[in-house]
């Protein structure tokens, strides 16, 4: 026992002195470590694991792939890497990822992370380790207000742009009563906020809103209280994702809603959702997307590509992913460093059109990314020509009126 | 005090000791010095634990609520008064000692695993507090950002960091050990070999339990409060029942009744969790599982409990006294 311990205790010192040679780089050096480190930080066992998860890492070495074939010998770093880690939704576990990442890992971004308090978490490390964050995966407005910073951006969507999509375009469609449900933590609570308020401002009421336990599967006393509820609402908004989404919606299905006058309305709706369900459970459902792989000839190219690689297409998620890397790839390229502060100021106030973000510009005073985002509607099976061709885009609406007007004046980067 | 225990002990506790500081100190060389930290902080979390369930005979199934309420607490402290973190430790481990003393009065009556399941109880009734109460916990988002201020020292570096929280939780090691080691142990390990017995003593003994309890919530409260503010953090995660059913699993991996067996299991959890998670192995839950029942089925004493016992059973005959601080029948009637 004894004699373990001191072999162990001298193994451990070689270690020690094994590592200590190679001390951080210099400070000057264009390229930290020698080489780009891009690191994706998602669910990958939960409930999200299917709307980004491992496959978003496929879309970011995409990403990287496109722009080395792109510049060639003339990239600014001749090695780049795509590290990745399952933060499992939880933000200690983000928190301790993401410092790691950081680290010992070397990486220089780190990409996706969705569930917004897993976010939050992130993007305080981001902002103590002056490392640059770009969050795609999580929904709160909080991240380009309260929670920002210098080193943190926001790409692809947010809760205003989910409600102001849906809330208001389906109030000015005449659903002017609504019903909303919504799971009980912050991001419910937050879409419910929001969702109240686009819907006011689009003229509509909401008779009632009710918050449901999270996880849950059984919805059933909030279903069938929507077509007694005085006035009738002529939708439900149903501020679930994941797996409650998928509950939901099949048991209104099972209560025959649609046909008693009461609509959906989904808050945050994944292609990977529909692909689970079946498009006929979801079919004449709205909601609003950033992106659809088969809305045009640019989106369809990338997600043959994509399917390809991995045969299945690709969510909104994933698409924003490997924008977001090919962007960071593209600023680190301008500014020819990898330094935090220098790609900061690439990114800031840049325009950009890829077959992701179109019209698009990283707002330089929140960090906001500003495109164009989808109002779309499920489509029955009988009009699914192909496989998760499950989707129709009813309107673009363009970037100036998609997101928050306004940088919100709580942040300051 | 140390010294005369030492003596009385000989060379090995000598020498334990000393590889046991010296393990302490050169941890944040050897791995990754957060993790070192987390597995400071989870050493001296099994500690309490264990000061309960090896010492008293109680097995707590609610200790989430004190190391996670404490990690609130210090968090509030650090975030709303800028105080340096050892007055924010220290208020988080008071809260918790004043948090555990009505659970406890309530708890102590019962025994077994009615007592598991009343503890158990009270954290989900904290847990979901946290939750709710948003305005001061964060929700889910929990708390963020707590500073790690120390008289303008920078302490950003988790390296260093781990230096300036070793000491809380050595401290804390140490007043387990002086617990376990004073009169009020030994009562305490006559209450869990024989409450009956020990009545008829006359001691009170639901008051000695409550003691107990109150002080191994108070250790709970410091590892919680170190861990925080290494972290920068404190969520729900922390106050949720898994995180009380990880440090139980952390002592009987370790050995129920060692005190030290506790790090053992802490280090292995930690690093293990670390080393699978880093390579990209998601169901964690499979091996942590495998090496329990493996422990379990085959050193029923824990890792440093069976390596004692060889130890105690190939020397010659121990002191009287170490016979009475380490019951062989320890193991055998933990609850």
């Amino acid at each position: 026992m004894r004699v373990t311990g001191w072999g162990g205790c001298l193994a451990a010192t070689g270690l020690l002195l094994a590592g200590c040679g190679g001390g951080p780089g210099g400070g000057d050096e264009k390229i930290s470590d020698g080489k780009v480190v891009l690191a994706v930080l998602n669910d990958q066992s939960g409930i999200y694991a299917d709307t980004s998860g491992r496959q978003t890492i496929e879309a970011v070495k995409m990403a990287v792939t496109d722009f080395q074939a792109k510049y060639g010998d003339k990239a600014a770093s001749k090695t780049i890497e795509v590290k990745d880690a399952d933060h499992q939704n939880k933000p200690e576990i983000a928190n301790s990822k993401a410092q790691e990442l950081y680290d010992r890992q070397q990486a220089d971004v780190i990409l996706d992370v969705p569930t917004s308090s897993a976010a939050f978490a992130v993007a305080t490390i981001a902002k103590n380790k002056k490392k640059v964050f770009i969050d795609v995966g999580a929904a709160s407005t909080e991240l380009e207000g309260k929670q920002c910073n210098k080193y943190t951006f926001h790409y692809g969507y947010n809760s205003y742009m989910l409600a102001h999509g849906t809330g208001a375009e389906v109030t000015k469609d005449g659903s002017k009563n609504w019903y909303i449900v919504y799971p009980d933590y912050a991001f419910g609570q937050d879409m419910q906020k929001t969702f109240s308020a686009a819907i006011k401002e689009a003229g509509g009421t909401v008779v009632a809103s009710d918050p449901t336990p999270f996880p849950n599967d059984n919805f059933s006393t909030f279903l069938l209280k929507a077509p007694n509820l005085d006035p009738k609402p002529q939708v439900i908004g149903t501020m679930q994702a994941g797996g409650d989404l998928v509950n939901l919606v099949k048991q209104y299905n099972e209560y025959k809603l649609r046909d008693k006058g009461v609509g959906l309305a989904v808050g945050l709706l994944a292609l990977s959702d529909i692909h689970s369900l079946g498009s006929d459970a979801l079919a004449g459902t709205r909601y609003t997307d950033m992106w659809y792989w088969n809305a045009d000839e640019k989106s369809r190219a990338w997600a043959d590509k994509f399917h390809a690689k991995t045969g299945k297409r690709p969510t909104a998620n994933m698409a924003a992913n490997y924008s977001a890397a090919l962007q960071y790839l593209e600023a680190v390229q301008r500014g020819g460093t990898d330094n935090s502060d220098e790609v900061v100021k690439q990114l800031e106030g840049h325009k950009i059109e890829d077959m992701f973000a179109r019209n698009a510009t990283i707002r330089a005073q929140d960090h906001l990314l500003l495109h164009d985002a989808y109002l779309s509607e499920v489509k029955p099976s009988s009009e699914v020509k192909e496989p998760y061709d499950y989707v129709k885009v009813l309107k673009t609406i363009p970037a100036s009126e998609a997101f928050q007007p306004r940088p919100d004046p709580a942040c300051r980067l | 005090m140390i010294l005369t225990r030492l003596a009385r002990s000989g060379r090995g506790g000598w020498l334990l000791l000393v590889a046991g500081l010296v393990a302490a100190f050169a941890l944040p060389w050897l791995i990754y010095p957060p993790v070192a930290l987390d597995i400071a902080c989870w050493a001296l979390f099994a500690a309490s634990v264990d000061l309960l369930l090896g010492f008293t005979g109680l097995l707590s199934f609610g200790h989430a609520a004190f190391w996670g309420g404490s990690a609130y607490c210090t968090g509030l402290i650090a975030l709303h008064t800028g105080m340096p973190f050892p007055v924010a430790i220290a208020g988080g481990a008071v809260f918790t000692a004043l948090l555990a003393l009505p659970i406890g009065f309530l708890s102590v009556r019962l025994s077994g695993i009615y007592f598991a399941m009343v503890t158990l109880a009270f954290a989900q009734m904290i847990y979901f507090v946290a939750n709710q109460w948003r305005d001061v916990t964060g929700g889910e988002n929990g708390l963020q950002g707590i500073p790690r201020e120390l008289f303008g020292l920078d302490l950003s570096d988790s390296f260093f960091f781990y230096y300036a929280g070793l000491p809380f939780v050595l401290a804390g090691l140490f007043a387990a050990w002086r617990i376990v080691r004073s009169p009020f142990g030994r009562v305490l390990v006559s209450i869990r070999a024989n409450p009956d017995r020990a009545r008829a003593l006359g001691y009170p003994v639901d008051r000695y339990k409550l003691q107990a309890f109150v002080l191994s919530a108070a250790l709970a409260g410091t590892a919680g409060g170190v861990f925080s503010v290494g972290h920068g953090f404190a969520s729900l995660e922390g106050v949720y029942w898994t995180t009380s059913g990880q440090a139980v699993m952390m002592v009987i991996l370790g050995g129920i009744g060692t005190l030290w067996g506790g790090a053992i299991g802490a280090a292995l959890i930690v690093q293990l969790q670390d080393f699978l998670a880093t390579a990209g192995f998601a169901e964690t839950g499979i091996i942590t599982g495998t090496i329990f029942i493996v422990v379990v089925l085959l050193f029923r004493r824990g890792i440093w409990g069976t390596a004692r016992h060889l130890l105690i059973t190939r020397r010659t005959p121990a002191t009287p006294a170490d016979v009475a601080a380490e019951p062989k029948k320890s193991v055998d009637t933990p609850v």
